[in-house]
């Protein structure tokens, strides 16, 4: 039940800063991407079945308020909160730097598989955003990293 | 969970995605139920966090921020005034060409017409495809009015999913977006399409047409039977070549994402207006 009311507030908090960012500032959107920073977090801290349902979620979510094909975000999402949790779950990815080369891996790999089933399958033209998006993988692993060390402190105190 | 299972679980669910994708294969315009139900229940999240944020400002504008208040209000004032000079000159050209009873009842369902509505989120996958407004069903909006900006300049048009309180609208900067276009001095008609880049291209115009120039306005043709003629859209940018048939033409929208707070929706068809 924890978990159930854990997944439906990281859901309510990728949307609130979606909706915060884009209201600051419309091209924040290209480089800060919430919903992934909410699937990784939980990829990360919850391991891998939670982390592939909570990129189902937030990636169909992500796909519903967008003007697109509904379900490229779901799956990319899904495989990426799967990835994180697996990996997390075999490797040590405790240290900071571990944590954040792991993120700008796997956070590159999502946009390269977005960006490709949407460019390959759809035809739909590639945008960068005059290279901004370029920079999101990174804005992506800074703030997850920052998250998980957090999440890590945390614990480390509660036990 | 074993192993095995963990692989399982996300072989079913990459497999009820790729089933996802592939039932909107060729693309539809019509939203699945299931899209249409997030958008229903997370629309209200955007609304409800974009109320919060602007019932903070406000408060702080209005009860503790008050430096030039009083020399916006004279501006204000001013502008009013003006516009109001404007309007009633304009009314009176009109009647000049059209009998007063018409024109009255014209200016009224225009009046009547007009929705104001804010913006409460921005597409979340490409950010110039589209815009989330914070009216819906309940307040009149449907599928294909047509959205513009506070100037009066064309954003888009409202698509599927409309939900009760909010809705979306294409921006023409989409790539998916058509509008039906004419220059404004030599009255050349072509098709509008967005590049996901925040501008647009001018397509269809022909290498050996020379009536289109650098910085002209391009309006609403009213021929691709969505939006009314004479909106303006933007301004050619750029004329080059690419080996095709066809020139290169870059516009610019005249529509600003970062300042797009508020639009007006028009909930009448202005095509039977005009």
């Amino acid at each position: 039940m924890k978990r159930i009311i854990e997944g439906i507030a990281g859901l309510a908090l990728a949307v609130v800063l979606h909706t915060i960012l884009g209201k600051v500032a419309a091209p924040l959107l290209v480089l800060f991407n919430a919903f992934s920073w909410v699937v990784l977090y939980f990829g990360l801290t919850r391991h891998d079945v939670f982390g592939a349902l909570m990129g189902t979620a937030c990636g169909l979510l992500q796909d519903s308020l967008s003007l697109g094909i509904f379900g490229v975000g779901g799956l990319t999402k899904t495989l990426l909160g799967f990835g994180a949790g697996y990996i997390s779950r075999k490797i040590n990815v405790a240290p900071a730097a571990r944590t954040f080369v792991l993120v700008l891996v796997l956070a590159s790999a999502e946009l390269f598989l977005w960006k490709s089933l949407v460019l390959f399958l759809f035809g739909e033209r590639f945008s960068a955003a005059g290279g901004l998006v370029f920079l999101q993988p990174l804005a992506t692993s800074l703030v997850v990293s920052v998250a998980f060390q957090v999440f890590r402190r945390r614990e480390a105190r509660s036990s | 969970m074993k192993e095995n299972k963990r692989f399982l679980l996300l072989l079913g669910l990459v497999l009820a995605h790729l089933l996802l994708i592939s039932i909107q294969v060729p693309r539809g315009d019509e939203p699945t139920y299931f899209e249409r139900a997030i958008f229903s229940i997370f629309g209200p999240v955007e609304h409800g966090v974009v109320s919060f944020f602007r019932g903070l400002k406000s408060t702080w504008q209005d009860y503790f921020y008050l430096r030039d208040v009083q020399r916006q209000n004279q501006a204000l004032r001013d502008e009013a005034f003006q516009l109001r000079q404007e309007n009633l000159a304009l009314r009176n050209l009109l009647l000049d060409f059209q009998g007063s009873r018409e024109i009255q009842s014209l200016l009224a369902t225009v009046s009547r017409s007009i929705l104001v509505a804010t913006v409460i989120g921005i597409d979340s996958g490409q950010v110039y495809k589209s815009i989330h407004l914070n009216k819906g069903a309940v307040d009149g909006v449907r599928k294909d009015m047509i959205v513009l900006d506070r100037m009066g300049r064309l954003v888009g048009r409202v698509v599927e999913p409309v939900s009760r309180g909010e809705s979306r609208v294409q921006l023409i900067s989409d790539v998916d977006s058509g509008v039906g276009v004419v220059t404004e001095r030599f009255r050349v008609i072509g098709v509008l399409q967005g590049d996901a880049e925040g501008k647009c291209r001018l397509k269809y115009i022909v290498k050996t047409n020379k009536d289109v120039q650098a910085d002209e306005e391009v309006l609403t043709s009213g021929l691709d039977g969505i939006y009314p003629s004479g909106i303006p859209v933007g301004r050619v940018v750029s004329i080059g070549e690419d080996g095709d048939l066809f020139k290169k033409i870059v516009v610019a929208p005249y529509f600003d994402l970062s300042d797009l707070d508020q639009v007006a929706v028009f909930t009448a068809d202005l095509r039977d207006l005009s």
